[in-house]
């Protein structure tokens, strides 16, 4: 019987539940695929986080230092799980540098893959400069200057356009990716702050900024930052003679069809599944849901688990989570873990 | 040539002309019928500014278009193209011409402030009501209404003199929005109210004693009195200069 715990995945779920594994005394062995840990906060580089405030780099930095300076957890980076024999009590994982690990229970942490915009060619990103995401944009807010990447100038006008690839049955992703209504709110903010000669509109199906995000982001970006949200789903993007974008669409207000003049449109992208879950599913014997996130098993008296014994999933894995939920997640499936393994040890006894 | 759905259309947007050559040829008849296209292709990103600077459209940026204001609008359910949430949204995205088009029905908003009272985002929606037919009048896209021009013809008479004569102030209030004052004593409202108000009836059931008891003859040759020598309020001076010269500011504080 091991009392190690493999954690897949170094992002804000994994890195939590590595801490979370570590503060009970167990060792923890975590696997991430990219050469630095931290997840999508960091790999994409994300300006201040709501709801917090705190820039990415500092508050998921902290996370990343508390579980590098715990002896109880040992870090493999670049590195990923090719096999997983045994059963809970007793895995075996084999790493793709060769290594194997002997573990108790297994977390999986490995989180989502921002959608890509060229998968909605019509919104013209890859076509015009001037067309960015919203992790494009939070990486001009974090370099401190608002300017149009085809020639440097300060725009008069931004337009934020909600739910790039999510509900959209055309493209075959139905869920609401929950995070990117705040996340746009906040970024119009930013903006503002950065350049407040620029005009900033959000184009919207709904606004989804939920529970204490409502006032915090969407009142606070509407009232105090002049955001303006027109209700409409842009059908296309193009461009004028003279090099400004055009957003064409329907007002669904106005009932009129409008082509309004643009200087940066910004895809507020969703949360896709992870590109690896079919290898995912594969190696460690879970299912996926419908949408392509990894399925859950019983959820109210064993929450946390995957469709296989002693494998537990939270956090973005599970489809479109907030850093908060995913903290909380991996806090909890380090409780689901740990408690498991106590109770294979007692019935041994 | 006909179109066939005119309801759809807006009559601002249809373009007929008796003789019509496109590109050298004629095709004046049959032909002669266009449709401007109705897409919306700017915002005047300085627009709403501007109307907040009229005093009750302070909030109007706070608006999130969930309709209640319209809902419990008292003149909405009179007329359905009573709508202030749509009026609303014109401001914030800067469409003016279409606020425009609506503006002989904005004016009639009767401040009841149940869409206030109801508004979630406290946008005080009557306010903007009053700020946009502000906006309507001072800058001459409509008509002075009859209250503006009594308001005017009011205030001429305080700050000349300190005070109204009633009969002034009424006959150049009717004067001025073109009521013919004897075609309406003679046969209108006004020569019933006189009537009445002298006890007509009484003489004419040969009350005499009551007639003249009950009627104000000394009010009314007052009132003539003044009509013609205009008493002003005692060491009235230079104040009316003072106080046209402090709105004259306010205005301009207000308006830039
Ligand atoms: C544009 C945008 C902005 C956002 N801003 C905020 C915000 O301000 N506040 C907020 O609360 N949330 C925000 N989010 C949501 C936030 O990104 C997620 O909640 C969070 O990243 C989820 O953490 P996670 O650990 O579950 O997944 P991830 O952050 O995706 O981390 C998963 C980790 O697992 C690794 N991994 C994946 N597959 C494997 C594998 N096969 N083997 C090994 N390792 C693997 C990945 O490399 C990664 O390091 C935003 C999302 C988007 C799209
Ligand atoms: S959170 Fe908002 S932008 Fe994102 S998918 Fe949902 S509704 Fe669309
Ligand atoms: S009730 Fe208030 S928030 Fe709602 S549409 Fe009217 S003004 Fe806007
Ligand atoms: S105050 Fe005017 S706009 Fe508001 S409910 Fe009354 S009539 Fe309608």
């Amino acid at each position: 019987m091991s009392d190690t715990v493999l954690v897949v995945g170094a992002g804000p779920t994994g890195l939590s539940a590595a801490a979370g594994v570590a503060s009970i005394g167990k060792k923890v062995v975590l696997v991430e695929k990219e050469d630095v840990l931290g997840g999508a906060p960091i790999l994409s580089g994300y300006a201040k986080l709501v709801p917090s405030g705190e820039w990415a780099k500092d508050a998921i930095g902290r996370m990343i230092k508390r579980v590098e300076d715990n002896a109880n957890v040992t870090i493999h980076k670049s590195t990923r799980v090719v096999k997983v024999d045994g059963e809970a009590g007793n895995f075996t994982a084999t790493l793709s540098n060769g290594q194997t690990v002997n573990a108790g229970s297994i977390i999986l942490g490995t989180g989502f893959t921002h959608f890509d915009s060229i998968n909605k060619p019509e919104w013209g990103f890859g076509t015009y400069e001037d067309v960015l995401t919203t992790t494009q944009m939070e990486q001009m807010v974090g370099a401190g200057k608002i300017t149009c990447p085809s020639n440097g100038r300060v725009p008069e006008r931004v337009a934020i356009l909600l739910c790039v690839g999510s509900r959209d049955r055309q493209i075959g992703r139905e869920w609401c990716s929950k995070i990117c209504c705040t996340v746009s709110t906040n970024l119009a903010m930013e903006i503002k702050e950065l350049s407040p000669s620029t005009e900033v509109f959000i184009y919207y199906m709904d606004i989804r900024t939920f529970g204490l995000y409502e006032d915090k982001f969407y009142w606070k970006s509407q009232e105090e930052f002049k955001t303006k949200f027109v209700k409409a789903r842009i059908a296309e993007v193009t461009r004028s003679p003279d090099g400004r974008l055009l957003v064409k669409g329907e007002d669904t207000l106005v009932k009129r069809p409008i082509v309004i003049p643009m200087d940066i449109v910004v895809h507020a992208i969703g949360m896709d599944p992870n590109e690896d879950n079919p290898e995912i599913s594969k190696v460690f014997g879970i299912g996926l849901e419908k949408h392509g996130f990894v399925d859950r098993g019983e959820q109210y008296t064993s929450s946390f688990s995957s469709t296989r014994r002693g494998i537990y999933v939270g956090g973005s894995a599970l489809g479109p989570e907030d850093i908060d939920t995913s903290i909380s997640h991996g806090l909890a499936m380090a409780m689901r873990a740990v408690g498991d393994m106590n109770a294979l040890v007692q019935k041994a006894a | 040539m006909a179109i066939h759905e005119k309801t759809l259309i807006d009559p601002s947007k249809v373009l007929t002309s008796d003789h019509l050559v496109v590109d050298g040829v004629d095709v004046s008849g049959h032909w002669n019928t266009m449709i401007l296209p109705r897409t919306l292709r700017e915002y005047d990103d300085k627009f709403e500014d501007h109307i907040k600077q009229y005093s009750g459209a302070e909030n109007v940026h706070r608006c999130w278009q969930c309709g209640s204001c319209t809902n419990s609008c008292t003149m909405y359910a009179q007329n359905t193209d009573f709508n202030p949430r749509y009026w609303i949204y014109l401001v914030r995205l800067g469409l003016a011409d279409e606020i425009l088009k609506d503006k002989d029905i904005i004016w009639q908003c009767v401040s009841c402030n149940k869409c206030t009272n109801i508004c979630p985002k406290d946008v005080r929606p009557e306010g903007v009501m009053k700020a946009l037919a502000h906006w309507i009048e001072s800058e001459g896209h409509g008509e002075k209404s009859r209250s503006t021009v009594f308001d005017e013809e009011f205030a001429r008479q305080c700050l000349a003199r300190g005070r109204i004569e009633d009969s002034e102030v009424m006959t150049n209030f009717f004067k001025d929005t073109q009521q013919d004052i004897k075609e309406m004593a003679l046969n209108g409202w006004l020569g019933i109210f006189v009537a009445r108000m002298n006890k007509w009836t009484e003489l004419r059931k040969g009350n005499i004693f009551r007639f003249l008891t009950r009627t104000p003859i000394m009010h009314s040759l007052h009132m003539g009195w003044s009509m013609f020598f205009k008493p002003k309020t005692k060491s009235w001076g230079r104040t009316g200069e003072v106080l046209s010269q402090y709105v004259k500011e306010q205005k301009e504080l207000a308006h830039g």
